[in-house]
């Protein structure tokens, strides 16, 4: 015994300074703030973090090989499930992959459709994060008034397509014809539910009061700003080489949107602004998507108004053969780039198809942003790049 | 009052009630908390639970705390884990022992001791050590650095705490509740419009003391799952969760008492059993600023909440006790 | 763009189209490929690094939308056999874009079949580290010089590579996929559900 300690003794002599350990802390995959099932292995010294590995896989469903047992509308419903919180906008990229290969257009009523349910998908995906991340910061108020409002876009969401969250509503070559009030024949009568337009318009109106209320409960807020200002800077550069896109991206003060830069839905009809943050930090990324529900309740209010008249499906064969080819299509969804790169040898399925997700790529850049981060920005951090497990494992 | 006890007798009774308060009043503040908190989110909150308004919810979620499985963890030092929460509760309770509700010096309170807020003060930091057993003990990192966080911000903020009660121990001439409570009457007026630097001081600090939001970081449930509370499930889940209502009751009495008059108000004569009326219509108010509070802001960091307490209010408090002294002398 | 967009808008979207494809093809010494409106360039695999070095840097092409791979294969597991024989062979490929006017192109190569191989992107684009990790996976390619090639999704102890053609869907083997042919009649013609409103 004696012995010990005297090894003891003469070792704290060498090593005059003490020796700290870090700890290994296991932040999931069963978590309150890992949306799901994220798993952080983190290596923290005190409250800081040495090193963070985040583990992932735990959601795969191997949707890229299931599609290939699939047919063309069937993956519509499967495609659905990837980014649950915004259904609707999974499904446009691949339709208007699947109809560039066989060089079908949607009628322009369909396209205007198509493009009025994603801004509300992209609305009630916003309006979730608006919920969801001051109550990461402990401030509890914000869901209900957030949630409020998603729980309008929905039912409006459902008064169309059938479906809160998943709403298997496209179809190769438009939109699935949807019943309007009363018994219908054949194809007469197929349109959006009556009063859809006049809901709308009023609902546009109550979510754009709620953006404001959020944010003088939030933004006015001196404890918010403190835990979001100047934490987690993603420099454009570094986000992008990391294939960081959408909201988070721009927040980092790069105004790319496809919906400004690509055709595949008629944006370019319409009057919208691109917001930009500044810094690139937590208080950005929220910013950002605030006024992004601002936009797109200005899409949707112009689009309605000036909604043309067309069949809602454009004439495609009963049983649908996709021609040999291959394409990318990419789309802005809420979380950023959404994209379908379609190989199709003219059967009933594809042959492959690589599912590009954006909670994918913009959750690779946690092991870069968490580095050196204090555990409580973790989870300022990580809630602020909104990112769904569904969306990241596929 | 003309009833005459023995002081044993008299103490015994006393004791029971300040240990029946407890519960008592985890329930009436639980109840208002989930009501107003419901209130302000538009919702309903408590609905169903004894026929109307849910005013029985509490009691129903008291018997099923009772009735759950006592869960300690395997590796747990299971002597330290089942101790944790009555050392808690153990410094809430006798925090009550000092609080005056009436200027009667047998019925109006437990003990008048003459070191009254002293006492208050040192014996609220028990509970410190009751989170930080909880903590180690619980053989759970999240509990560890939850209860590592609450050694530290405790600690921390029982500095501004005793601070901002030494202007009104100077203005008194007192540590004493009671004779707290009486300087006040004499005057006419509570020391709230002299000491209101030291009243903010005291009402932020004591948010920290109680780990409430915005100072919640102990529990941060989206960071730490539940911190130090963790692991305990049943009956001494149910001792933490009544203890912080409790301990907001009492720390909200000392308030009231040092800063807003007690059981005085202008007009009224002490005397009579309007007092303790008094006392808890005061009592309510900051408890429902502290609820509103709760449900209005998010949570600080560990660092920014070290900052506030070491940068910000330890130097005004330091600052206010100097101001007052002066001008007691010079006055 | 619109909705229904005039001809000489398309031409002009086409043009520019091509002319983006030549210049990514003649920086980066490949062959371009222009088809439904997504730009393809193929580089030998020699050149594979090079190229989305050159991409990420003198293009501008700084943003890493993907990286995958197809497996081109005549004897299939799941799903339909290719109608004509194709050249055996792993395709690897990356996405990748500018940010201010959406040009997009896929840099494209060919691997063996039998030990498919590639020096790793990982640090001309980060990105590319867990899409290389998903590739390794789940076609078996392997990426020399990844920092870390460690299994993504899948569990470590797995064995095999599912996205590759001859990975049988196991569930599939016991039932066949009855959704396959999905050969039920439109209700116009008198099969399939009632058109009738059932609410009505």
């Amino acid at each position: 015994m004696q012995g010990t300690f005297a090894h003891h003794l003469s070792e704290a002599a060498v090593s005059v300074e003490l020796e700290t350990e870090g700890m290994t802390l296991n932040i999931g995959p069963q978590h309150p703030s890992t949306h799901g099932v994220l798993r952080l292995v983190a290596t923290v010294d005190g409250e800081r973090a040495t090193n963070v590995r985040p583990v992932i896989g735990y959601m795969h469903r191997g949707y890229e090989k299931l599609s290939e047992v699939r047919t063309y509308p069937q993956i519509i419903t499967i495609i659905n499930r990837i980014d649950w919180v915004s259904g609707f906008a999974n499904e446009v990229p691949f339709v208007v992959a699947a109809e560039r290969l066989m060089g079908v257009e949607a009628p322009p009523r369909a396209q205007w459709i198509r493009l009025v349910l994603t801004e509300m998908a992209r609305i009630s995906s916003h309006l979730v994060f608006m919920a969801s991340y001051p109550l990461e910061l402990g401030a509890a108020t914000p869901l209900f008034f957030a949630l409020r409002e998603r729980e309008r876009v929905l039912d409006l969401l459902e008064s169309v397509t059938g479906g809160r969250f998943h709403p298997n509503f496209n179809r190769l070559g438009g939109v699935k014809p949807v019943y309007a009030a009363g018994p219908v024949t054949k194809k007469a009568g197929m349109d959006i539910p009556s009063g859809f337009l006049a809901e709308t318009r009023d609902a546009m109106t109550k979510v754009l009061a709620t953006c404001d209320e959020i944010e003088n409960l939030v933004a006015g807020n001196e404890v918010f700003l403190a835990r979001t200002k100047d934490v987690g800077i993603m420099p454009a550069d570094i986000a992008a080489s990391y294939g960081v896109s959408g909201p988070n991206l721009r927040a980092s003060g790069v105004g790319f949107d496809l919906r400004k830069v690509s055709d595949y839905l008629p944006y370019g009809d319409f009057d919208f602004d691109v917001p930009v943050g500044r810094n690139g930090d937590c208080w950005d990324r929220w910013w950002v998507r605030l006024e992004e529900i601002r936009q797109s309740c200005r899409i949707i209010t112009q689009a309605i108004d000036g909604l043309p008249s067309s069949p809602l499906q454009a004439k495609v064969p009963r049983i649908i053969k996709v021609p040999a080819g291959e394409t990318y299509v990419r789309a802005e969804n809420p979380k950023g780039e959404m994209g379908y790169h379609l190989v199709s040898m003219g059967g009933l399925g594809p042959y492959r198809l690589k599912i590009r997700s954006a909670s994918f790529s913009n959750l690779s850049i946690l092991p870069w942003i968490l580095e050196e981060a204090l555990v409580p920005d973790f989870i300022a951090i990580m809630g602020s790049l909104d990112f769904v497990l569904g969306d990241v494992d596929r | 009052m003309s009833l005459e006890l023995t002081f044993w007798w008299l103490l015994a009774i006393k004791l029971a009630v300040a240990a029946a308060v407890v519960p008592v009043i985890g329930m009436v503040i639980g109840y208002a908390e989930m009501k107003l908190s419901a209130h302000m989110q538009s919702r309903v909150g408590p609905y169903f639970a004894g026929g109307r308004f849910g005013w029985a919810q509490l009691i129903a979620d008291g018997v099923k705390f009772i009735q759950k499985e006592d869960i300690i963890p395997e590796e747990a030092d299971r002597p330290v884990f089942k101790w944790a929460p009555a050392l808690v509760m153990l410094g809430t309770m006798a925090l009550l022992v000092i609080v005056p509700v009436h200027p009667s010096p047998r019925y109006g309170i437990v003990r008048d001791l003459e070191v009254g807020i002293f006492y208050a003060l040192a014996i609220s930091s028990v509970s410190t050590i009751g989170v930080l057993m909880a903590g180690w003990s619980s053989a759970n990192k999240y509990s560890m650095i939850g209860g590592l966080r609450a050694a530290g911000q405790l600690i921390a903020y029982e500095l501004p705490l005793v601070l901002a009660t030494v202007g009104v121990v100077i203005q008194a001439g007192t540590m004493s509740m009671q004779g707290i409570v009486s300087a006040q009457v004499a005057q006419g007026w509570p020391f709230l419009l002299t000491q209101f630097i030291g009243f903010a001081i005291f009402m932020i600090a004591t948010l920290a003391e109680l780990t409430r939001l915005p100072f919640d970081m102990p529990i941060a449930e989206s960071e730490l799952v539940m911190g130090y509370v963790t692991e305990y499930s049943g009956f001494r889940f149910l001792f933490f969760f009544l203890a912080e209502f409790a301990n907001m009751f009492s720390m909200s009495v000392i308030a009231a008492t040092l800063f807003l008059g007690g059981y005085g108000l202008w007009g009224i004569n002490p005397e009579t059993l309007f007092s303790p009326i008094i006392l808890f219509a005061k009592v309510g108010i900051l408890i429902f600023l502290m609820i509103w509070l709760r449900w209005t802001l998010p949570r600080l960091r560990e660092d920014q909440l070290q900052t506030l307490a070491w940068k910000w209010l330890i130097p005004i408090a330091i600052v206010n006790i100097i101001a007052t002294a002066v001008l007691k002398v010079v006055l | 763009m619109t909705a229904s967009p005039s001809e000489s808008t398309v031409s002009e979207a086409a043009d520019a189209l091509e002319e983006f494809a030549d210049r990514v093809a003649a920086a980066v010494g490949g062959r371009a490929e222009v088809a439904h409106g997504t730009v393809k360039v193929r580089v030998a695999p020699s050149a594979w690094k090079e190229a989305l070095t050159v991409t990420s840097g003198d293009l501008g092409l700084v943003f890493l939308s993907w990286l995958s791979a197809t497996d081109w294969t005549n004897e299939v597991a799941v799903g339909d056999e290719p109608d004509e024989p194709v050249e055996e062979r792993y395709e690897l490929l990356c996405a990748v874009s500018d940010l201010s006017d959406g040009n997009l192109a896929i840099i494209s190569t060919d691997l063996d079949h039998d030990s498919p191989s590639i020096p790793s992107v990982a640090d001309v684009y980060p990105g590319a580290n867990w899409h290389e990790r998903e590739a390794a996976e789940m076609f078996g390619i392997d990426f020399v010089g990844h920092p870390d090639l460690t299994k993504l999704y899948l569990p470590d102890s797995f064995e095999g590579y599912p996205l590759r053609k001859d990975f049988p869907l196991l569930s599939r083997e016991v039932k066949p996929w009855p959704g396959k042919v999905d050969v039920e009649d439109m209700p116009e013609n008198g099969g399939g559900p009632s058109t009738e409103n059932p609410g009505a």
